[in-house]
């Protein structure tokens, strides 16, 4: 073996550099195929009419169709109103019963971030016929059952244009706290208790070191939680596919979900594909504005 | 040491990384042997070996645990021949086969409604089996029923069976309303004397509505049988007029909107009627909250006798709250002084080409399987579990020695039902019919919603589906009276 040849490979396996770009491969492959490949393909497929057997350049018609499909620019529309009206109630109940939890001895405070974290590994599914059974329209519901106490007639609520929002994002208020629980919770456990006793000393009630101190020191897990909340929200697809299908007259047709019949009921992958990567542009720039806004005064 | 370590650690991650690239490798090659069955074989000699792949639901109660015996017997049959089955939920069989469809390596046979045939002609990925399927085997079939399996000059499968898209009617709750059902069951009945009998059928406690005369499932899988089954005896048998112009912008469309707005207005069918989903509106007859029901299918007659043994037997899996119940089909009424047409639904092994041509002995191979599950024993036990008529020669014979308790009236109603079931249409062109689907899904449904919550008038609805359609079709791609 040449020895020159021989001592370049021995110095490369003791060089750190190459160890870590053979550990970071893994990852990079993973996301290269499932993730820079679908994105690339998505891209090339939405100047497609895409066809198993042969797929054909179309150029923009598919972003065309999309600008003038009244359907597109309404689930965008209710898109935003189930943002706007989940995230930040969300984020503020995952805030309250953090702070909630945090006083609690370690082993309640586990059992508590367990529970608000059951819904996330339950299957959305089985979650959706619970809800169904919440909001069955008779008189054998259980929303129904208690309004009747008020004196209140049955309510439609998965099938009046009136409701049906209110009832995916009521459904979303109480069902997907634990990860920012539990992000919240790590959050203010991080927070060095000198504040809190140099506040003590100062005579600060509750209210003035949740303003004063607990509130700035979280900004930059609120910023976090809320970039990622509305990109989940944005992309939100099960609770319209499962509860609602999109009804009624396509009051909860949200992007995701139509997207999902373009390419799954319909078969129109490039226009499915133009309508993702539109959601995916919408989203960078919400995210931008995010930053923009909300980001000054955050020191991470 | 720690370069030892570090070698330990990149075999590991290496590893990692082939795994997932192996998983994707084996994926592909997994498609291509399901293909194959297109392609692979393609120089098969005949009597060579050769695989057929089909994706199966659960067609009836006891068909998937019938899958060892189907395959067993079709091995016995043919011996070059091996049929491998995948069964499926009926929840995941469209996408499941979506799926394969879409990566280019579909099944060779799926069960699934031939209205589905267009969408998949569309995308190339059905196999014309025109030209494989013998004298023989095509007029072993009813030819109403075969006629759904094909698409322009197209055959792209065998039908299982042809089943009436009906109303099923509690028969003491019908008795006491004073409806002569017989005579409905052979005479049937237009809008005006349905509308009089279901309000005879409501019964009221105070305020309360404790059994409506009608509910039909408007929610979920069901939003589309609701107006689909109404406007065929409005004299729109199908979305297109023969001469290929949409129908639904007929003034007599608008009158069964009106019709169904009004049957609600009438306190004869829950004013929540849009949230009502198929599993409820089945809950709600069993546990006698309403007379009729729809849609009826005639396996629902079964479901009630077993129902009815249970509650018996005093077996605890009998449905919470629910009565004895005798099941009566009912057809559903006409409008606008048009002829009765009945909806039915023609389901049946689908054959599919991968992204290669398949070759002549393979598609005759596929041809022979699809025929073996569609024809013979095996559709007479599937037909016979499902309470359907058997719709092939060899069927028929095959049933003799099956027997059912079906009630008699009924099997004569269902017959009633079918000899004017709507015609096949293979004569729409895909594009038409999918523009027909897309139209449906994104306008009719949703506003046929609204209109069933009170939210739009009749009125509405039509001008909203009439605008929809003449964006679609054009204006002179729409009927106009």
């Amino acid at each position: 073996m040449n020895p020159t040849k021989k001592s370049f490979f021995r110095r490369r396996l003791e060089s750190d550099n190459s160890w870590g770009y053979a550990f970071i491969a893994v990852a990079l492959v993973v996301f290269a195929l499932f993730t820079a490949y679908p994105v690339a393909s998505a891209f090339i497929i939405s100047f497609q009419d895409y066809k198993p057997l042969g797929s054909t350049f179309i150029g923009f018609d598919n972003y065309a169709e999309t600008f003038k499909d009244a359907l597109f620019w309404k689930s965008i529309r209710n898109t935003i109103i189930y943002t706007i009206l989940t995230v930040p109630v969300a984020l503020l109940l995952s805030f309250a019963v953090a702070i909630l939890i945090l006083p609690l001895k370690k082993w309640m405070q586990t059992s508590f971030k367990a529970v608000y974290y059951l819904p996330a590994v339950a299957s959305g599914v089985a979650l959706s016929v619970v809800w169904l059974w919440i909001f069955d329209p008779m008189d054998t519901g259980i929303f129904n059952k208690l309004i009747s106490l008020f004196g209140i007639g049955n309510q439609n609520w998965l099938g009046s244009s009136s409701t049906a929002m209110f009832s995916l994002v009521f459904m979303a208020w109480l069902s997907s706290h634990g990860t920012s629980i539990i992000i919240y919770l790590a959050a203010l456990l991080g927070i060095d208790t000198s504040y809190y006793e140099a506040a003590d000393l100062d005579g600060a009630t509750f209210l003035q070191k949740l303003r004063y101190i607990v509130i700035p020191c979280l900004k930059p897990t609120t910023l976090f939680l809320l970039v990622t909340g509305v990109i989940g929200s944005f992309q939100v697809f099960q609770n319209a596919y499962l509860m609602t299908g999109g009804g009624p007259d396509n009051a909860t047709t949200m992007v995701g979900l139509l997207i999902f019949n373009n390419a799954f009921k319909y078969f129109e992958f490039g226009k499915a594909a133009a309508q993702s990567l539109l959601l995916a542009g919408l989203i960078a720039v919400v995210a931008l504005v995010q930053f923009k806004f909300f980001g000054k005064e955050v020191e991470y | 040491m720690k370069t030892k370590s570090r070698v330990l650690a990149s075999v590991l991650a290496l590893g990692l990384s082939v795994t997932t690239l192996a998983a994707c490798s084996s994926n592909n090659n997994d498609n291509g042997s399901n293909n194959a069955g297109g392609a692979s074989n393609a120089g098969n000699a005949a009597g060579a070996k050769d695989t057929i792949t089909a994706l199966l639901p659960p067609v009836s109660p006891t068909y998937q645990e019938n899958f060892d015996q189907m395959a067993k017997d079709f091995n016995a049959k043919y011996p070059n021949l091996t049929l491998k089955i995948e069964p499926a939920s009926w929840e995941d069989m469209t996408q499941k086969l979506d799926t394969q469809v879409n990566a280019g390596s579909p099944p060779d046979i799926a069960f699934i409604g031939s209205d589905g045939i267009s969408k998949y002609v569309q995308q190339g990925m059905l196999m014309d089996i025109k030209d494989a399927a013998t004298p023989d085997m095509i007029s072993d079939f009813d030819t109403a029923p075969f006629e759904y399996m094909k698409n322009g000059a197209g055959i792209y499968g065998f039908p299982a069976y042809m089943e009436a898209h009906a109303l099923g009617g509690n028969k003491e709750f019908l008795e006491k309303a004073g409806i002569d059902y017989k005579n409905v069951q052979k005479n049937g009945w237009t809008y005006d004397e349905f509308r009089e009998a279901i309000k005879k059928g409501v019964v009221k406690e105070g305020n309360k509505t404790s059994r409506y005369g009608f509910v039909f499932a408007t929610a979920g899988v069901a939003s589309k049988d609701y107006l689909g089954v109404l406007v065929k005896g409005a004299g729109m048998p199908n979305a297109f007029t023969t001469d290929n112009k949409y129908a639904y912008t007929s003034k007599n469309y608008l009158e069964v909107l009106k019709d169904i707005r009004q049957l609600i207005d009438d306190g004869s069918m829950p004013k929540e009627l849009s949230s009502v989903d198929a599993g409820k509106r089945w809950n709600m007859f069993l546990t006698g909250q309403t007379m009729i029901t729809g849609k009826g299918l005639a396996t629902f007659e079964n479901s009630a006798n077993k129902n009815n043994e249970k509650i018996d037997a005093n077996d605890g899996s009998a449905v919470k709250g629910s009565i004895k119940t005798d099941y009566i089909v009912l057809p559903v009424p006409s409008f606008a002084g048009q002829p009765p047409v009945t909806t039915v639904a023609v389901d049946g092994y689908v054959t599919f080409r991968g992204k290669k041509e398949p070759s002549a002995e393979h598609k005759a191979n596929v041809v022979k399987a699809a025929y073996f599950l569609a024809s013979g024993k095996v559709a007479a036990t599937t037909n016979n579990d499902l309470f359907v008529a058997n719709i092939t020669k060899s069927g028929k014979t095959a049933a003799e020695g099956m027997t059912t308790n079906r009630n008699p009236d009924n099997v004569a109603a269902v017959g009633v039902l079918l000899s004017h079931a709507a015609p096949a249409r293979p004569d729409i062109p895909v594009e038409l019919g999918a523009k027909a689907i897309k139209l449906e899904d994104e306008v009719i449904v949703p506003k046929l919603q609204a209109l069933l919550a009170g939210e739009i008038s009749p009125e509405d609805m039509y001008d909203a589906v009439k605008k929809a359609a003449i964006d679609t079709f054009g204006e002179d791609g729409v009927v106009k009276e």
